[in-house]
């Protein structure tokens, strides 16, 4: 049993003005994959640090299968962490790494051995086990420092962005890897990242993260349909969603320049400043609808992402590859009623 | 929120600023300790300068004046000393910044098969113990007649920090790209030209560290004038205070206090360094094994 | 310029009157320096082998008329009981001052120093800077300030001893060559602590912290890591201030001058004072020639060794 608990945590540097983290509390289930998604400073590094036990919180609780681990030094807690410069030892070769932890428990040298070389199989990594990290290159570091993390067979995977030094093409490569090792071992596993597509890609569940507080925690296709406010609304997707300031008037909304939108059902009839999401694909280039002027066509092969302007504000729109408008030239914009958000513009907040 | 969470956070070892008082209490009292050793000897210096009677003993005076101070210069020409000391230091430094300058950028550029045994070369001069040519160039200062000459001392202290310097300078010409003073011919400038005013202020680190380091370099020389020097008019600082301990009568005389006023004096133009431009000062002496 | 790049690398020599004609302004450009240097540096090294094979002396017919006597200075040196002595005792002090005093203080140091800034402690800095003081002062400063705190009556030496209730030492009398090795320290030690305060801080914080998380203890994070990775800067480190404290001459001479009795004579005192006290100019080069072969046998290992890691 491996659930782990972040209860009301709070964190606070001393070097710092604002707290790092603010009252998080998240509910991990045994065996889940779990992202920590954010921008640089969010949070979600301290957050991963202090369930390592390198960092301690101010205020809060931590537990692991149910037993509070706040005060327990790391090699207490049964976690292991793959740091984001993987953080090998120069001096020994990859085998004396991954051996390392299995030497301090003093297990015998021929179940060291056994060990190390049934991970070094599951990673592909047996003949560079002699070689010292400085002959290896970033992605044999990358599975060598995972490699020292399996072979714990620790409660709990903890990873600190270990993709982002990689190269993109083989970035995505390890992304499929992880959640299929993380599938077949069926750890609980902690990942914090800043890259939304990982997180898409690699999440049972996402929590996001900003200012150290957590905007929202849901699976990816949650976050991405149902943002629960801006910043989420925002930070997911990519192009991300487009947003528009309009007011209410009875079933529609209307925007800076006239355009009506189908305002979406909710129980509550909201007022006031609102902010309306549109995801690029929500939107449809047709033959009548409300006009647009073309600013430029990003042809990305398998779809076409259209620029277009409305009101002075830019808008991102998908189309289907054949679709080529000439910038400079009007299109015409409709939208399903299904694809509208709607948010509070002075609070954030999504208000359905 | 348990109440165990919240007695123990803040325990455990961590390489973030979170300390045990155990840990910290034993820590600064090896830096009493340590402080204590390498200090203690500064503190009485400071002392016993401005005490007229000092003795061994680390104090403040009771009746601290400058008369140790005025006495150097009275009763034992200090003036003279110091005065040759300016010279010959400033002298020396600007022999040296010109002389590593261009023999730097040559080497830098100059295109050879075995450039690296050159280099090789000076590497190897530079370990040369000062203490062994002693003899030897007595000897050579006094067949070419350079001993108690201001010509002598400023070719001899120029000569000490050349192997490292002109290393030095190389290393900073080196990460020069040729394409400037190559562009600048091109305008038409001389290759003299180019060297002073296009390459040089780019190595402007390195001859901050040629200056300063050939000008404390001669300021503090004292093997070398021991050799060279013997008549009064011609002693620098290092001569002058070496003169002032070994003239001491019986062990118990020893003028504690007009040889501090001397130290402190001596040590002035070190101390402003340090203090103004210490990082500069450590990173050259550094490299340069033989320190001051 | 191409051109000329690609001669000097061209599979056709093209002979020293063009190498000598094509990089002209640089030979130039090194003359003054290379004048110097081999008047002032390459000069007294011939200068002392040549004089080492005269019997040239300080005063008297020998020095006006130095007579060459071959090997004899050198036969001499080998079968000279006080160059023994000379020898053993310039090793006592080498291993004493630079590989126990400041290599292992150094080393200690650097440590201290470095797990304290990582606490932000920021009494490391005012430390470090005192012992960096000691360093960078003139020699003979250092070599004034220790005749004080040896002094046998109000040193502060015998003064701290007295505090604790022991009795107060006899320094240049009774210890002379610990006093010469304690003086050396405080001011050498400065080097060892910046070369390995350097290594500790290339080491990057996360390898510590995968140690903690691996399950390391403190004392296995040091023995397990510290350690091993300071190792290489350790030895050619070693070799270095070996070298450098071999010429040592100021230190000794102002505090005890070789003495009492030729226990602290090292081999730079002895070249002086053979040639400078017992005015003899011929012995005492033969001594510094012995210095000089046995330095540079030092060095050329030292620079393989160090070229060898680069």
């Amino acid at each position: 049993m491996a659930r782990v608990e972040y209860e009301d945590v709070w964190k606070q540097f001393a070097s710092q003005g604002a707290p790092a983290v603010r009252g998080l509390s998240l509910d991990i289930a045994d065996g889940e994959l779990l992202v920590l998604l954010g921008p640089s400073g969010c949070g979600k590094t301290t957050a991963l640090r202090m369930l390592a036990g390198l960092e301690e919180p101010d205020r809060g609780d931590i537990r692991i299968a149910g037993t509070s681990v706040v005060g327990r030094e790391p090699k207490d807690r049964d976690v292991a962490l793959v740091f984001q410069s993987y953080a090998l030892y120069p001096h020994l070769s990859a085998r004396e790494n991954i051996r390392y932890p299995l030497k301090l428990r003093k297990m015998s040298r021929a179940e060291q051995d056994k060990r190390v070389d049934h991970v070094a199989d599951m990673l592909g990594i047996a003949r560079l086990l002699p070689r010292r990290p400085s002959q290896l290159s970033g992605g044999e570091q990358q599975r060598v420092a995972l490699a020292r993390a399996i072979v714990r067979e620790p409660r709990v995977f903890l990873m600190d962005e270990p993709l982002s030094n990689l190269d993109a093409k083989l970035r995505v490569h390890t992304r499929t890897e992880l959640k299929t090792l993380q599938r077949e071992l069926g750890t609980t596993m902690v990942f914090v990242t800043h890259d939304q597509a990982e997180a898409m890609s690699l999440a049972n569940r996402i929590a996001i993260l900003s200012a150290g507080e957590l905007q929202q925690i849901g699976t990816p296709d949650e976050v991405y349909d149902h943002p629960a406010n801006l910043f989420v609304a925002e930070f997911i997707g990519s192009p991300p969603m487009n947003l528009l300031e309009v007011t209410r008037d009875g079933d529609t909304l209307v925007a800076a320049d006239g355009w009506r939108l189908p305002a979406p059902l909710t129980r509550e009839r909201p007022a006031g400043e609102l902010m309306v999401g549109l995801r690029p694909e929500a939107i449809a280039i047709k033959s009548e609808g409300h006009a647009a002027e073309v600013v430029a066509v990003e042809p990305l092969g398998s779809e076409v992402i259209v620029d277009v302007r409305i009101a002075g504000k830019a808008l991102k729109v998908r189309a289907a590859p054949s679709v080529r408008p000439q910038p400079g030239s009007t299109v015409h914009l409709a939208v399903e009623p299904g694809g509208v958000r709607l948010f509070d513009r002075s609070t954030g907040s999504a208000l359905h | 929120m348990t109440a165990a969470a919240r007695a123990i956070s803040g325990t455990g070892p961590s390489r973030r600023p979170r300390a045990r008082p155990l840990e910290w209490l034993l820590v600064h009292l090896a830096f009493v300790a340590v402080s204590a050793f390498f200090l203690a000897p500064f503190l009485w210096l400071f002392g016993a300068a401005f005490d007229e009677n000092a003795t061994a003993y680390i104090h403040w005076p009771s009746a601290p004046t400058f008369n140790n101070f005025i006495r150097i210069f009275t009763e034992h020409d200090f003036g003279v000393a110091l005065g040759n000391s300016v010279f010959v230091s400033v002298a020396t430094m600007l022999l040296v910044v010109v002389t590593v300058s261009l023999a730097g950028y040559s080497l830098s550029r100059i295109e050879l098969r075995r450039k690296d045994w050159i280099t090789y070369g000076i590497l190897l001069l530079q370990t040369m113990p000062l203490s062994a040519t002693m003899v030897p160039i007595y000897g050579l200062a006094r067949q070419l007649g350079l001993r108690n000459s201001y010509l002598g001392l400023i070719l001899i202290h120029a000569t000490i920090e050349l192997p490292f310097l002109v290393w030095l300078m190389k290393g900073f010409f080196d990460s020069v790209p040729r394409q400037l003073e190559e562009a600048s011919w091109l305008d038409g400038r001389t290759k003299l030209r180019a060297l002073i005013e296009i390459v040089l202020p780019l190595a402007r680190p390195g001859l901050g560290i040629a200056a300063g380091l050939s000008f404390l370099s001669a300021w503090a020389e004292v093997l070398m004038v021991i050799i060279l020097v013997d008549q009064q008019s011609m002693k620098t600082v290092p001569l002058a205070f070496y003169e002032a301990m070994r003239n001491q009568g019986g062990y118990t005389e020893v003028q504690y206090g007009v040889i501090a006023a001397m130290a402190i004096l001596y040590l002035m133009p070190v101390m402003a360094v340090f203090i103004g431009a210490r990082r500069l000062m450590v990173r050259g002496l550094m490299s340069s094994t033989r320190g001051l | 310029m191409t051109v000329a790049g690609a001669g000097a690398i061209g599979p056709r020599s093209t002979g020293l009157g063009r190498t000598l004609k094509r990089n002209r302004l640089y030979f130039a450009g090194l003359t003054p320096a290379a004048l110097l240097l081999a008047v002032f540096f390459v000069g007294p090294a011939l200068w002392a082998l040549g004089s080492s094979f005269t019997n040239r002396a300080l005063v008297g017919i020998d020095a006006a008329n130095p007579r060459f006597v071959g090997l004899d200075n050198y036969t001499r040196l080998f079968g000279d009981p006080d160059f023994g002595r000379v020898i053993v005792n310039s090793i006592v002090f080498v291993v004493g001052s630079a590989i126990i005093g400041q290599f292992i203080l150094g080393l200690g140091l650097a440590l201290l120093i470095d797990h304290a800034q990582q606490r932000g402690f920021r009494a490391a800095n005012f430390v470090y800077a005192a012992v960096l003081l000691a360093w960078v002062d003139p020699t003979l400063i250092a070599g004034f300030l220790w005749v004080a705190m040896f002094d046998f009556y109000y040193g502060s030496l015998n003064v701290a001893l007295s505090v604790f209730g022991l009795g107060p030492v006899n320094w240049f009398g009774q210890a002379p060559m610990l006093a010469v090795i304690i003086a050396n320290v405080w001011r050498g030690t400065a080097f060892t602590m910046l070369i390995f305060l350097g290594a500790l801080r290339t080491v990057p914080g996360d390898v510590y912290e995968a140690a903690r998380v691996d399950g390391a203890s403190a004392w296995r994070r040091f023995w397990d890591h510290t350690l091993p990775m300071l190792r290489p800067i350790a030895a050619l480190t070693l070799l270095s201030i070996t070298m450098s404290t071999f010429g040592t001459f100021i230190v000794i001479q102002t505090l005890t001058n070789g003495g009492p009795s030729f226990q602290t004579e090292v081999i730079a005192l002895y070249a002086y004072h053979e040639a400078f006290q017992a005015h003899e100019v011929g012995y005492g080069s033969t001594i510094a020639v012995a210095m000089l072969v046995l330095n540079l046998a030092f060095a050329v290992f030292y620079l393989r060794w160090s070229r060898a890691r680069a």
